[in-house]
Order: structure tokens, then sequence, then C-alpha cells
């Protein structure tokens, strides 16, 4: 059974849009750093440029599409009253992009001041939306599994930015901080905590909605959020010396957790009511094949402790499992909302354009295969350097090819504004 | 037709197997040609509140009882 939707709370449709027209564009800016400096990238998680496109990655692409996602879903899905969304958008969006690419030019330049000013922005910008946003869920009288993984995954995410800005404080100001160690909690609180608890929550909405399987579980739908904190909690509390052979127990446990999010899903893929594999379903089932093969990759260090394999983990979670499930989402969403919008505001006056007539599947579909592609390339370049350029320049079509794509389902929104005006 | 109807519609919209807002889609385009005195009947797996403000505005009526499988039977009328 579907849940219930409160589609007047939706906030106007500038509020989620600037944050998901501007996500591809940090994918685009990742893209070409790979494309300049090349097998540097991929050589060591470590390197200055690496960290630099993990968090145009992480700290742009993810948090934008993932902000912009919240400020809709919390309203119209999970009954929370968000405070003047118009004006929290219009402070929290510019101020995240400022302070990614602050971010950025500061592990690129090795800058003291651009990390202090990073630092600050997050604070600032992102401690401002996680107070507005935890407000909304923890008064909304609704409740259920996916009200609790919010609230999670906003905590999560309050811890991510807090160690975050500590580990910027101690780059600028050359604190004698464990920073590694350090980085690893961060990791796996902005990675586990907050994207994979906000990911599992939001999924037990959508998925049944839009993909037409059966509910998720009770008993894994209440319990997998718990779980992973007390993964992230327990890898929390072996700061800063990770003895093995604890580290890898708990490493691996929590990629199992996540992986038993894909297989779960999967399994509910099997048992749909109808059979729709149209290119949003495609990049979910992509993603959710990553979460099996990041379970699988995970024992790899098991067999040696080359650097590379945690080069090609990151490549597949962030690129295999979150990029895939974003893209696949704003596929859904965006058309979604146009349409919501389109007749709210016409009502019978004049039926607004099917979801399928807002972007062609045939764009949707191409992007895809250039999306396979290039992850299959990534992945490569981890373990045949030459592959890394090639790679860069791939992604930048791809995340180029979606931005196309989501500024013509805009521009569907906007001819029929104009035809019906 | 549909299984369990108490009786039969003029126009029928199953909606529990498709994708939103196809169901809304579908039941708007059957209002068009819905006649006076007729009935169309939706069936549907939740409470289709933006249809209800829809029909609401636009001078329908309607009647809304629930299956025990949780299918939610909505039988509209020209008012």
């Amino acid at each position: 059974m579907h849940p219930n939707l409160s589609f007047e709370q939706a906030p106007p449709i500038s509020v989620p849009y600037r944050f998901f027209l501007t996500a591809p564009w940090f994918g685009i800016a990742a893209g070409l750093l790979l494309l300049v400096q090349g097998e540097v990238l991929l050589a060591s998680r470590w390197a200055p440029g690496t960290l630099a496109m993990v968090h145009l990655f992480v700290a742009g692409f993810m948090l934008q599409a993932m902000c912009g996602a919240l400020l809709q879903f919390i309203p119209v899905a999970a009954g929370g009253n968000i405070w003047r969304p118009r004006w929290l958008a219009a402070i929290v969006h510019p101020l995240l992009i400022v302070a990614a690419g602050l971010l950025v030019a500061a592990f690129l330049a090795q800058r003291p001041g651009f990390f202090m000013a990073a630092g600050h922005t997050f604070a600032v910008g992102l401690g401002f939306f996680i107070v507005v946003l935890g407000l909304a869920v923890w008064r909304t009288p609704a409740q259920g599994a996916t009200i609790v993984a919010l609230r999670i995954a906003l905590a999560a995410l309050l811890v991510t930015l807090i160690t975050g800005v500590t580990l910027a404080t101690g780059l600028a100001k050359g604190l004698l901080l464990p920073l590694p160690p350090l980085a690893d909690v961060h990791a796996a609180w902005g990675l586990g905590g907050w994207a994979l608890i906000l990911l599992a929550g939001v999924s037990y909405f959508v998925v049944p909605m839009f993909q037409l399987t059966p509910a998720y579980p009770d008993w894994f739908s209440r319990g997998m959020p718990w779980a992973l904190l007390a993964v992230v909690g327990i890898w929390s509390a072996l700061f800063p010396d990770f003895p093995e052979p604890l580290r890898s127990i708990v490493l691996l446990s929590g990629v199992a957790v996540a992986a038993s999010y894909g297989a779960v899903t999967l399994h509910l893929h099997a048992r749909r009511r109808r059979k729709v594999s149209d290119t949003s379903f495609l990049f979910f089932r992509l993603a959710m094949l990553s979460l099996l093969l990041l379970l699988l990759s995970a024992l790899m260090p098991l067999f040696g402790d080359d650097e590379r394999i945690t080069v090609w983990l990151g490549v597949l979670a962030l690129f295999g499992v979150f990029f895939s499930v974003i893209n696949g989402m704003l596929y859904k969403i965006m058309p979604f909302i146009n349409w919501l919008q389109l007749q709210r505001h016409y009502g019978m006056q004049a039926l607004p354009p099917t979801m399928n007539q807002m972007l062609a599947e045939s764009q949707m579909r191409a992007q895809f295969r250039v999306h396979l592609v290039t992850l299959t390339v990534l992945l490569s370049a981890v373990w045949l350097p030459v592959l890394a350029r090639p790679g860069g320049l791939l992604l930048m079509l791809d995340c180029g090819w979606l931005a196309l794509n989501l500024l013509r389902i805009v521009g569907a929104y906007r001819r029929f504004k104009a035809r019906v005006a | 037709m549909p299984d369990g109807l108490d009786k039969p519609a003029d126009l029928v919209v199953d909606g529990r197997d498709m994708q939103p807002p196809e169901p809304l889609e579908k039941t708007l385009a059957a209002l068009d040609v819905l006649p006076r005195g007729g009935e169309l009947l939706l069936l549907i797996y939740c409470h289709p509140v933006p249809l209800l403000n829809i029909l609401r505005k636009n001078g329908f009526v309607w009647t809304e009882s629930m299956r025990e499988d949780g299918t939610h039977e909505i039988r509209i009328r020209h008012a």
C-alpha cells in the first residue's frame, strides 16, 4: 500500500530545483579535475587532488541533491513543517556552493585560509539547514521507519559537519590532530550515517510507490538504520588507533548492513506488481547491485593492503551507489514535481503533459548508457591508470548530459506555463 | 471488471498498479468524458488527496470506501 502524501505542504518549485540543477555541475567539475590531473587522483585516497575530487562529489553533487530532496520530501512525505523554505533555500544553497568551492580550492592550493573559510561557511550554511530541518522532523506528528531514518540521518549529518570542521581547522592551523583516523570517522558518519540512512529512509517510501513493489519488511526498515548507526558508533569508538582485526570486522559489518539494504531492495524488485523497467528503475537497480559488489570488494583487503583497494571501494560507493541512485531519483522526482505543481495550479482547466512527456525516455536511457560506460572505465582506471583521463572526460559527459536533461525537465514546465498563460 | 465491486460503474480506473501520477492522469482524462448521471470508479492504494481537491473545485461528488486489502474505492459523479 502507498503512504499518503501532503501535496498542499509542498514548497515552491524553485526550492528543491535550485539544488537539483546545481548538483551535476559539481560532477562536471570532478570530471574536469580528473581529466587535468589524471592517474594521480586514483593512486591514493590521500592525494590533495583526490580529496578535492571526492569532496566535489560528496559536498557538492550529493549534498546539493540530498538537501534539495529533503526540502521537498519532509513536508510532503513526512508531514514536517519547514520554517520559511524559500528563505532557507535562498540562504543555504549559495552558502553550500561557496563552502564546497572553498574546500576544493583549499585541497588543491593547500591554503590554510581556504580551509578555515570553508569550515566556517559549512558551519553556518549546513548548521542552519540541520537546525531548521531537524526541528521539522522532530516536531512532525507523523511516525514510522522513514521518520526515524530521517532523524538519524540528520543527526549523522551534524556529526559529519562537526568532524569536518574540526579537520578543516586542524589543516588550517596545523594542529596536532590524528588527521587520517579522524578522516575515517568523518567519512563513516558522512557516507554510512548520513547518506546511506537517508537513502534507505527515502527508499522505504519511494520504492513501493514508484517501482510498484511490496513494502520493505517492517523488521528491516526499522532495524537497518539503527544497525548502521551502531556500526558507525563502534567504528568511532575505535578512534584513534583502529586496531586490527577489529577495524576490518567493523568495516565489513558496516558494508554488510549496507549490502543488506541492496539485497532487500533487489528482492522487492523481483516481486514488483508491474514490471516497468524505466531508466529511473535501471539507475536504482545499478546502485543496489553496486552495493552488493561493494560487499564482495570489502573482502579484498583481507588478501592484501594495496592502497588502490580503498580507491576502488570509494569509486564504487560514490559513483556506483550514490551517484546512480540520485541520478535515477532525479529522473522520477523532477517530472513528478513538475506535474503536481502544474496540476495544482491549473486544475482541470488544462491538463499538464504526462510524466513521460516531461523528458523523453530515450534521453534518459542514452545518459544511462554513458553512465554505465563511465562507471566501468572509472573502476578499471583504478588498476589501469591510462584510463584515468578518459574516465574524467566521460564523467564530464555523463554529468553534462544529466544537467542537460534536468534543464529539459524545467523547460517542459516553463513551456506549459507559457502556453496556458 | 475488477473483483469485489458492489455495482458496475460506467468507467473504471484501476490505479493500483500504476506509477504516480498515472492514476490521477487517467482519472482526470476519464472525468472529461464521464456522462451526466454516470459514475467513475477509481481503485487505488492511497487516499488520493490531490484528486479530491480537484473534484471539490470542479463540481464532482464522491464516496469512498476501503477494502480489506487496503484498496480505496472512490466512486465519482457530477454534482
